[in-house]
C-alpha cells in the first residue's frame, strides 16, 4: 500500500499541470494577503488573521477550488493519457488505488493549506509589526484556520471523485467550478423568489462549505457544525458515486 | 501457463468475446490472431482485470490476475504504446510503476538499457516516435522480470531493425521458459517467431494449437512442376484427380503430392526440370481461416482510380 501511495505522490509531482495549479493555489493567495498587510490596516493598530483572509477576498474558496482542480487532474490525467490501464495492471486491487489517490489528495491539500497559512501569516506578521500593528490570533481565527483545512481538503476530494465520474478534465473542472459559482447561485436565487428566508443556507458549497471560513455568522445561517455536516454530506455523495463507478467500470 | 476458460464479454448488444477458451504454454511464443474487431484486445483486457468479463476465467499459473500481490513479477504486459503521460520522462514513467512494487531505481535503468533507451531516459515521452514508445512499453512489460509476457502489437511503428529486435526478445523470453502471448497483424513476422497460434473471429475461437497444425489445416499446398513434357504429365495427373493451373514457366498441381507426381513422371519417362512442394503463407492461411469471421471488410469492387467521373 505504501508503494502505491508513493507512486501516486510521484505521479502528481512529475506532471507540469498539477505543479502549476498547486503553486498558483499556494502563492497567489499568499501574495494577496502579504500585499494586504503592506497596504491595508491603515486605520487600525491591530489585526487578526481572519481579517487578513477576509481582505484577501475569501482565499480559502479560491484555494479550495484550485485544489479541487488538482484533485480532478489526479484522476482525469490517468484517463486522458491512458496511464489508468498501467495503474490498474500494476495494482489490480482497485480499492488500493483509490485509497492511495485519496491519501495523496489529502496530503497535498493539507500541505498546501499549511504552506498558504505559513506563507501568509509569517511575512504579514513581520510587515504589520514593522508598521507597529499587532497581529493577534483570537478565538474565531483558530476555527477559521481549522475550517480552511477542512474546506480545502473536501473540495480537493470533490475534484478527485468528480474526475473519476467524468473521466475527462474539461467535464469535471467545469462541474467543479460552475456548480458553486453559477449553478448554485442561480438555483437558490430562483428558490428565494418562491420561499421566504435565507434559502442560501441550503446551498451545499456557497452556503455551507465556503461559509465555514467566514468570520461572522448571522443568526439565520446554519450553525458551524450543521454547515460542516451538510457540506460533508454533499461531498460524501460524490465520494460514494465515484467509488462505485471506479470499482465497477471497465478501464 | 495461461489458461483462458469460457471467457465471454458483451458491450451493449455486441458480443465482443464469446465463450473463448485457450491455453498458452511456457517456453513457447503464442501468436494471438484475429481480424479487426474480433475481440483480441477485449480478451487481453479481461485477462488483466481491466474489463469485467460476463462469464469465464483467465488464470496465470492457476491464479487470477487480481489475486496477485505483486502482479508485475508474474505477468508483464504491453497493451498500448500510447499509455504514458506525454509530459513525463521515460525514466520517471518507469519509476512510478516501479514504486508500486518497491523495485529499486537501478532496475528502471536496467530495463531502459535492455530496450536501448538509456540515452533518452530523461527525454519526455511526448517527444518519442511510435517506435520509441513501443520500446518503452516493452520496458514496462519487462520491469518485473515476469514469467508471463503479454504483448499487443509490439512491432507497430518499429523499423526493420526494431522488428527483428522485438522478435529476438520474444524468442529469448520463450527460451528462458516464459509464456509469451503476442497479438500482431504482422503475419510474416509472427510466422518467424510463433510456435503456437490462437486464432479468433467475431469473439469465437477458430483455431488453437501449433502453427504447423494451423498451416496444415488452412494453408493451400501444391506442387510446382517445370518440364519439357508438361502436357503429358498434366494428362496423367488429371486422370488421377489432380487439378492443374498453368503458370508462365510450368504448372501448379493440387490434390496430389510431390511423391505421387514424381513417381508418375518416372513411370512414364517424363523429364522433370523442377518438382517442388509449395505451401501458402501464414497470411493466406489466416485469410482462409477467418474469411467468414471478418466483420469490417473493404469494398472489393471499388477502385478509386476507376471511380465514375461526374
Amino acid at each position: 500500500m505504501m508503494g502505491v501511495l508513493r507512486s501516486e505522490l510521484f505521479k502528481l509531482r512529475t506532471t507540469r499541470a498539477t505543479k502549476l495549479v498547486l503553486a498558483t493555489a499556494v502563492i497567489l493567495p499568499s501574495v494577496i494577503v502579504v500585499l494586504t498587510s503592506v497596504f491595508g490596516f491603515s486605520d487600525g493598530s491591530s489585526a487578526s488573521f481572519s481579517s487578513l483572509t477576509a481582505y484577501a477576498g475569501g482565499s480559502s474558496a479560491l484555494v479550495g477550488l484550485l485544489m479541487g482542480v488538482v484533485g480532478v487532474l489526479c484522476s482525469t490525467q490517468e484517463y486522458s493519457q491512458g496511464t489508468i490501464r498501467i495503474t490498474l495492471v500494476a495494482t489490480p486491487q482497485r480499492y488500493k488505488v483509490l485509497l492511495a489517490k485519496v491519501c495523496t489528495v489529502i496530503i497535498v491539500s493539507v500541505g498546501a493549506t499549511a504552506s498558504l497559512i505559513v506563507l501568509s501569516i509569517v511575512p504579514s506578521n513581520f510587515i504589520l509589526k514593522s508598521r507597529d500593528i499587532d497581529v493577534e490570533i483570537i478565538g474565531p481565527d483558530i476555527r477559521i484556520i481549522f475550517s480552511m483545512f477542512i474546506v480545502i481538503t473536501m473540495l480537493s476530494l470533490l475534484g478527485l471523485f468528480l474526475g473519476l465520474l467524468f473521466k475527462s478534465s474539461p467535464g469535471a473542472i467545469s462541474a467543479l467550478l460552475l456548480w458553486p459559482t453559477i449553478i448554485e447561485g442561480l438555483i437558490f436565487a430562483l428558490l428565494s423568489l418562491a420561499f421566504a428566508g435565507n434559502i442560501l443556507r441550503f446551498a451545499p458549497i456557497q452556503g455551507n462549505g465556503f461559509s465555514l471560513t467566514n468570520e461572522f455568522r448571522y443568526p439565520e445561517d446554519n450553525s458551524w457544525v450543521l454547515s460542516l455536516g451538510y457540506f460533508s454530506a454533499f461531498v460524501a455523495v460524490f465520494i460514494v458515486l465515484g467509488t462505485f463507478f471506479f470499482s465497477r467500470r471497465d478501464a | 501457463m495461461i489458461v483462458v476458460e469460457n471467457l465471454s464479454k458483451t458491450y451493449g448488444a455486441k458480443k465482443a468475446v464469446d465463450d473463448l477458451s485457450f491455453t498458452v504454454s511456457p517456453g513457447r511464443v503464442t501468436g494471438f490472431l484475429g481480424p479487426n474487431g474480433s475481440g483480441k484486445s477485449t480478451t487481453l483486457r479481461c485477462m488483466l482485470g481491466l474489463d469485467r468479463p460476463d462469464s469465464g476465467t483467465a488464470t496465470f499459473d492457476g491464479q487470477h490476475y487480481r489475486d496477485f500481490v505483486q502482479p508485475l513479477t508474474h505477468v508483464g504486459s504491453l497493451l498500448d504504446a500510447g499509455d504514458a503521460h506525454k509530459g513525463r520522462s521515460a525514466r520517471n514513467h518507469l519509476r512510478w510503476i516501479a514504486m508500486t512494487h518497491g523495485f529499486p531505481t537501478s532496475r528502471v535503468d536496467e530495463v531502459l538499457q535492455m530496450v536501448g533507451m538509456s540515452e533518452v531516459a530523461k527525454t519526455k515521452v511526448g517527444k518519442f516516435s511510435l517506435g520509441m514508445r513501443q520500446r518503452l512499453g516493452l520496458a514496462t512489460a519487462l520491469l518485473g522480470d515476469p514469467r508471463v509476457v503479454i504483448l499487443d502489437e509490439p512491432a507497430n511503428g518499429l523499423d526493420p531493425e526494431g522488428i527483428r529486435w522485438t522478435r529476438d526478445v520474444m524468442r529469448h523470453l520463450a527460451d528462458e521458459g516464459k509464456s509469451v502471448l503476442v497479438s500482431s497483424h504482422q503475419l510474416v513476422e509472427l510466422s518467424l517467431v510463433a510456435d503456437d497460434l490462437v486464432v479468433i473471429g467475431q469473439g469465437k475461437l477458430i483455431s488453437s494449437g501449433p502453427i504447423s497444425q494451423f498451416m496444415t489445416q488452412h494453408a493451400k499446398t501444391w506442387v510446382r512442376v517445370v518440364s519439357p513434357q508438361l502436357d503429358v504429365l498434366i494428362t496423367l495427373a488429371t486422370q488421377r484427380g489432380a487439378t492443374v493451373e498453368r503458370t508462365r514457366e510450368g504448372a501448379d498441381f493440387s490434390s496430389i503430392t510431390a511423391i505421387e507426381l514424381g513417381d508418375l513422371a518416372a513411370s512414364n519417362a517424363v523429364v522433370l526440370h523442377e518438382l517442388s512442394p509449395q505451401s501458402g503463407s501464414l497470411e493466406q492461411a489466416f485469410l482462409e481461416a477467418t474469411d467468414t469471421a471478418v466483420e469490417y471488410r473493404g469494398e472489393k469492387t471499388t477502385n478509386v482510380w476507376e471511380a465514375p467521373r461526374p
